[in-house]
C-alpha cells in the first residue's frame, strides 16, 4: 500500500495574504472583506510579507531546499466560493521542495489563498467570503506512507512542529484539510477534501478496504462522506480539470535571499524530535515521558523550568500524568491557564520532602489551574501538612477499627478490599492529612492484635 | 484656451468653473457617443465647491475617464454589457490623485469592451470620429480621444493602453496620446485586460497638456504591487533618433508625412520586433484576459439571470448572454493558449519572445534616444470598411503599437499632419522612465 497526502494548513497571520483584512475577529458572514478579497473589478493583490516569512519558516523546518526566486500563479477554475474564478497559488517554483520529516519525503510546499466557504441551509446555499484570502500552505508528500495510521502519526508530528513555529494552534486541528492519494493493488485513487486527522485516517482505511474488494482499474478522484463513512466517485482521469496556470503578473517576483533565509532560520526554535532526544539524555527521561512532554510547546517549557529546580523524574511524572489529567478533566489547555512554574516547584518540593501526601498535592494542583497561589503558604494557612506522628495516626486507626467491626471481620477472613476501606476511613478522619503508607503499616499491626469478639 | 492659462484664471477667479463645467457637460452630451456615463450632478457639485475655494494644482480642470477606470459610485463597465450598471464602491488611485488636486470628473468615455479592439466598435455605444462621423475614433480608448478632439473647453482625458489603445485613437483623432512606462502610474482601480501590459495614460489636445495630466497621476502606490518606486528621469536632451525601418512599410503618403517631421535621423532595423511582437502580444494579452474575465459570472456583481440549475450551467448562461462575440473569441483563444499540452508552445513561448523583444529595444536605446514610426498603418477607417475586416486583419492594425506596449516602454503619439483631411499620427518611443525625452521631441514636432 502506498499513500501520499496534500495537507492544507492555515498560517497564523493577523491579516489576509493579499489584502489588509483581519483573519479573525468576526463571526458575521462577509464582514471581514474588502474589494481585493471579494475580487471586485479593479482591485489588486499585495503580498503580506508575514505570510511569506511563515511559509519560508515551515519549509526550512521541514528541511526543504529553497529557490532564490519564486512567484505566484493563477490556478483557474469556476466555483461559487472563488471570487476571482482563479486562486492565487504557486505552480512551477514553490517556496520549498524536497523536504523530509523522519522517513517521509516532502515533494513541495507552496503558498496560496483560501477561497470562501459555502454554507448550505436547506435548499439554499449561501457564500461567506470571510475566509477568502486567508493564507494557506499546501504540503505535498511523496507516497511514502504504508498505512492510514502512519499518516495520522505523521500529521500529528507535523502539527507539533507547526505549533513550535507558532503557526498552528491545537484548536484549529479539526480544520486541517487534506487530499490523500492511495494505491493498493490497482491504480492510484485520490480522495479530495477530508477535514480533520481522524477523518483522514478513517477515509483511508475505508478506501484501503474498498480497494481490496474492488481494485481501481483507472485513476480516479473520490469524495469522502463523513456521515456515511464512505468514499464516492467524483471523476475519472479523463475528466481531470485543467487549471490553465499562468503567472499572476499583478504580483512581482519574490526574491528569497540567503540572508532572509538565515534570518528566518534563527527564529526556528528547537523542534520536537531534537527536544525528545535532549530530554532523554539531559534529564534521563523514559522515551514515552519525553515524547509526551515535548509534544506540547508550553508543557515542554514548563517542564524545563521545573526540572532545573527539582528531580526531573518527579517533575516529569507530575506534569505529564497529574497536571495533564487535571487539565483534561477540566477541559482546559495549558496555554489558556496562568500557572507559575515557581508554584509547581514549591508543590513538588513539599511532596519530595514528604510534607504533604499525594492526595493533598493533587487537591492543590486542581486549585492551581484555577488561579495562582503559593502552595507552601496555603499548606501552612490551612494546616494541610501530612500527619506523620505515629501516635496521632494510631489513635485514629484505633477509632476506625472500633467503629467498623464488620469490616474488620471481613479483613480477618482475608478480604484485602477491607483494608483499603479502613485506610480510607482513617484518611477521612484526618481530613486527608495522614500519610497513607504510615497508616497502612499501623493498621496492619493493630489488626493483627485485634481479636474479633 | 490653454489648460495652464485656464488654471491660472480659476485661481484668480477670473473664470467661472461652474460655467466651464456646464459647457463641457453639454459638449459631452452632444458628442457623438463619446460617453457611456456623464456624472452631471457630481461634476457640478464639485465645480461649485472649487469655484468658491480653488485649491489644488488642477483646481477646476474637467477630466473624462475611460470607462474601465473605476470611479466610486459612477457606472464603470469597461464598455461591457456584463458590467452594465456596475457602480464600484471605490475609486482608482489615479482618480483620487486627480480629485485631490481639484480636478473634476465629468464622466466615463466609451471604449471597446474590456479594451478588446482597435476601433471601439466592440461595444454598445460606438464613438464616432469628429473628423468624419462615418469613421472610427480608433480604440480601445475611442471615446477618450474622440472627445479630446471634439471638446472646446479645457479638458484632459484618462485613457488606458494594453497593446496601443491610447496611441491608436490619438492618431485617428489627431490628438496627443501619452502611454507611460509600465508601472509608472498605479493600476489600482483599473478593470484588468492584461495585467502585465495595462497602463493608464493621458490624452490631450497638446503634448504639454498630456504631460500635465501624467505628472499628477504618476507615482508609487502601495496598493499596486507592480507600481514602480522610481520616478521619471528628468533627462530631456534628445541627441539621436532613429526611424524603425520595418514600420515604413505603410501607405506612401503616411510615410512621407512622418519623415517630413524629422530633421536628422538614422534608420534602424528591429527584425525580432516585427516578427514576434504581434503573436507574442496576443498570446500573452489573451491568456491573461481569459483569466481576468472569469470573475464575471453573474454571481457577485454586474448582470445576472435567475439562479437555476447547477452553478456551471448558471455561469455559462450569464457569460453566453452578456459577453460579446469578440470577448468570447478572446476568452477562447486565451484559454487555449494556456491549456496543458499547448501552454509550452504558446503561452510560455510568447513570454520568451517578449524577453527577446525587450532585449532588442534595450540594444537600440543604447544608441538612440527615441525610436520613431507611424502610429497606425492607415488613417481612421469607415465603419463600413471595419465590418469587412477579418479578426486577423483587425489584429494586424496593432502591428506598430504592440512593440512598445509589450516592452512596457513609454510612447507618445501626436498629430503629424493630414491625409485626405484625416489625421496621421507619429509615434515616438523612449526607454523606460525617459518620458521627458518624448516631451522634448514631441513639442518640437508639434511646433514645427
Ligand atoms: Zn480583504
Amino acid at each position: 500500500m502506498k499513500i501520499g497526502i496534500e495537507a492544507h494548513i492555515q498560517l497564523s497571520t493577523l491579516s489576509k495574504i493579499f489584502c489588509s483584512c483581519p483573519t479573525s475577529g468576526s463571526e458575521n458572514p462577509n464582514t471581514l472583506t474588502c474589494p481585493t478579497c471579494l475580487g471586485l473589478p479593479g482591485s489588486k493583490p499585495v503580498l503580506n510579507k508575514e505570510a511569506l516569512h511563515q511559509a519560508i519558516k515551515v519549509a526550512l523546518a521541514l528541511n526543504c531546499s529553497m529557490p532564490t526566486e519564486t512567484f505566484f500563479s493563477r490556478k483557474n477554475y469556476f466555483f461559487p466560493d472563488l471570487p476571482k474564478s482563479y486562486q492565487i497559488s504557486q505552480y512551477e517554483i514553490p517556496i520549498g521542495i524536497n523536504g523530509k520529516l523522519e522517513n517521509i519525503r516532502m515533494r513541495r510546499i507552496h503558498l496560496e489563498e483560501d477561497p470562501g466557504a459555502l454554507i448550505h441551509k436547506g435548499n439554499t446555499t449561501l457564500i461567506d467570503y470571510n475566509r477568502s484570502g486567508i493564507p494557506l500552505i499546501e504540503i505535498v508528500t511523496e507516497p511514502d506512507f504504508k498505512s492510514p495510521n502512519e499518516v495520522r502519526l505523521f500529521l500529528r508530528k507535523l502539527i507539533t512542529i507547526l505549533e513550535y513555529l507558532s503557526i498552528y494552534t491545537r484548536k484549529s486541528e479539526a480544520t486541517m484539510k487534506a487530499d490523500a492519494n492511495i494505491s493498493t493493488t490497482g491504480e492510484k485513487v485520490e480522495i479530495k477534501n477530508i477535514t480533520g486527522l481522524k477523518e483522514i485516517e478513517r477515509a483511508l482505511e475505508y478506501e484501503a478496504a474498498r480497494q481490496k474488494k474492488e481494485p481501481a482499474e483507472q485513476q480516479e478522484t473520490r469524495g469522502w462522506n463523513s456521515e456515511k463513512g464512505i468514499t464516492f466517485l467524483q471523476r475519472t482521469k479523463e475528466e481531470e480539470s485543467d487549471y490553465g496556470y499562468i503567472f499572476d503578473s499583478d504580483l512581482p517576483k519574490i526574491e528569497i535571499s540567503k540572508s532572509l533565509q538565515e534570518e528566518i532560520k534563527k527564529q526556528i526554535p528547537e523542534l520536537f524530535l531534537e527536544k525528545v532526544s535532549r530530554f532523554k539524555t539531559q534529564y534521563k527521561l523514559q522515551a514515552e515521558d519525553a515524547e509526551t512532554l515535548a509534544a506540547e510547546k508550553e508543557l515542554a517549557e514548563l517542564f524545563e523550568q521545573v526540572a532545573t529546580n527539582i528531580d526531573p523524574l518527579l517533575a516529569a511524572k507530575w506534569l505529564r500524568r497529574d497536571l495533564m489529567k487535571v487539565l483534561h478533566y477540566n477541559k482546559k489547555e495549558l496555554k489558556e491557564i496562568k500557572i507559575d512554574a515557581m508554584h509547581i516547584i514549591e508543590l513538588l518540593t513539599l511532596v519530595k520532602e514528604r510534607k504533604i501526601n499525594d492526595a493533598t498535592a493533587k487537591e492543590l494542583l486542581i486549585k492551581l489551574i484555577e488561579k495562582p497561589f503559593s502552595p507552601r503558604e496555603q499548606v501552612k494557612k490551612h494546616s494541610l501538612e501530612m500527619l506523620s506522628s505515629e501516635t496521632e495516626i494510631e489513635d485514629m486507626c484505633k477509632e476506625v477499627i472500633k467503629n467498623n467491626k464488620s469490616v474488620v471481620e471481613d479483613y480477618k477472613k482475608g478480604k484485602q478490599e477491607a483494608l483499603h476501606y479502613l485506610i480510607g476511613q482513617v484518611m477521612r478522619l484526618s481530613k486527608g492529612k495522614a500519610d497513607p503508607k504510615e497508616t497502612e503499616k499501623i493498621l496492619k499491626r493493630l489488626l493483627q492484635k485485634t481479636v474479633v469478639s | 484656451m490653454k489648460i495652464n492659462e485656464y488654471l491660472e484664471k480659476v485661481k484668480s477667479k477670473e473664470i467661472s468653473v461652474v460655467k466651464t463645467v456646464e459647457k463641457i457637460l453639454q459638449e459631452a452630451k452632444n458628442s457623438p457617443n463619446h460617453f457611456t456615463a456623464i456624472s452631471r450632478s457630481y461634476a457640478l457639485e464639485q465645480a461649485e465647491k472649487i469655484e468658491k475655494n480653488p485649491e489644488g494644482r488642477l483646481a477646476g480642470l474637467p477630466i473624462s475617464v475611460k470607462d474601465g477606470v473605476c470611479v466610486k459610485n459612477i457606472e464603470s463597465s469597461a464598455g461591457s454589457e456584463i458590467l452594465k450598471n456596475y457602480r464600484p464602491p471605490f475609486s482608482a488611485t489615479v482618480i483620487n490623485k486627480l480629485e485631490k488636486e481639484g480636478a473634476i470628473i465629468i464622466g466615463k468615455t466609451s471604449q471597446d469592451e474590456f479594451g478588446f479592439g482597435g476601433f471601439s466598435v466592440n461595444t454598445k455605444k460606438i464613438p464616432k470620429n469628429p473628423h468624419d462621423l462615418a469613421r472610427s475614433c480608433g480604440g480601445s480608448s475611442g471615446g477618450a480621444a474622440g472627445f479630446t478632439s471634439f471638446a472646446t473647453q479645457p479638458h484632459i482625458a484618462l485613457g488606458e493602453s494594453t497593446g496601443g489603445s491610447i496611441a491608436n485613437p490619438a492618431s485617428f483623432c489627431g490628438v496627443a496620446g501619452l502611454t507611460p512606462t509600465y508601472g509608472l502610474v498605479s493600476r489600482y482601480g483599473l478593470i484588468d485586460y492584461a495585467n502585465s501590459l495595462d497602463k493608464i495614460g493621458t490624452i490631450a489636445k497638446t503634448v504639454s497638456d498630456a504631460f500635465l495630466g501624467l505628472y499628477h497621476i504618476a507615482g508609487y502606490d502601495e496598493k499596486d504591487s507592480t507600481s514602480l518606486p522610481q520616478k521619471m528621469l528628468q533627462e530631456k536632451k534628445v541627441k539621436k533618433i532613429a526611424v524603425i525601418k520595418e514600420s515604413l512599410n505603410v501607405d506612401k503618403e503616411i510615410k512621407d508625412i512622418i519623415l517630413s517631421k524629422l530633421k536628422n535621423y538614422d534608420t534602424i532595423s528591429l527584425p525580432s520586433i516585427k516578427k514576434y511582437s504581434l503573436p507574442a502580444y496576443y498570446l500573452i494579452a489573451l491568456s491573461e484576459a481569459s483569466t481576468n474575465l472569469a470573475k464575471y459570472c453573474g454571481l457577485r456583481y454586474g448582470q445576472t439571470l435567475p439562479l437555476q440549475g447547477g452553478y456551471n450551467e448558471f455561469f455559462t448562461e450569464v457569460r453566453s448572454k452578456y459577453f460579446s462575440k469578440e470577448a468570447k473569441r478572446r476568452i477562447i483563444l486565451g484559454t487555449f493558449a494556456r491549456m496543458s499540452g499547448f501552454r509550452d508552445a504558446y503561452y510560455l513561448k510568447a513570454l520568451k519572445a517578449r524577453t527577446l523583444i525587450i532585449k532588442e529595444y534595450k540594444k537600440a536605446f543604447k544608441k538612440y534616444d527615441i525610436l520613431v514610426s507611424p502610429t497606425m498603418p492607415v488613417t481612421a477607417p469607415k465603419f463600413s470598411e471595419i465590418e469587412k475586416l477579418s479578426p486577423l486583419e483587425n489584429y494586424m492594425m496593432d502591428i506598430l503599437t504592440v512593440g512598445p506596449n509589450l516592452a512596457g516602454l513609454p510612447h507618445l503619439s501626436l498629430n503629424a499632419g493630414f491625409k485626405n483631411k484625416l489625421p496621421v499620427g507619429i509615434m515616438l518611443t523612449a526607454n523606460h522612465l525617459e518620458e521627458e525625452k518624448l516631451r522634448a521631441l514631441g513639442e518640437e514636432v508639434e511646433n514645427d
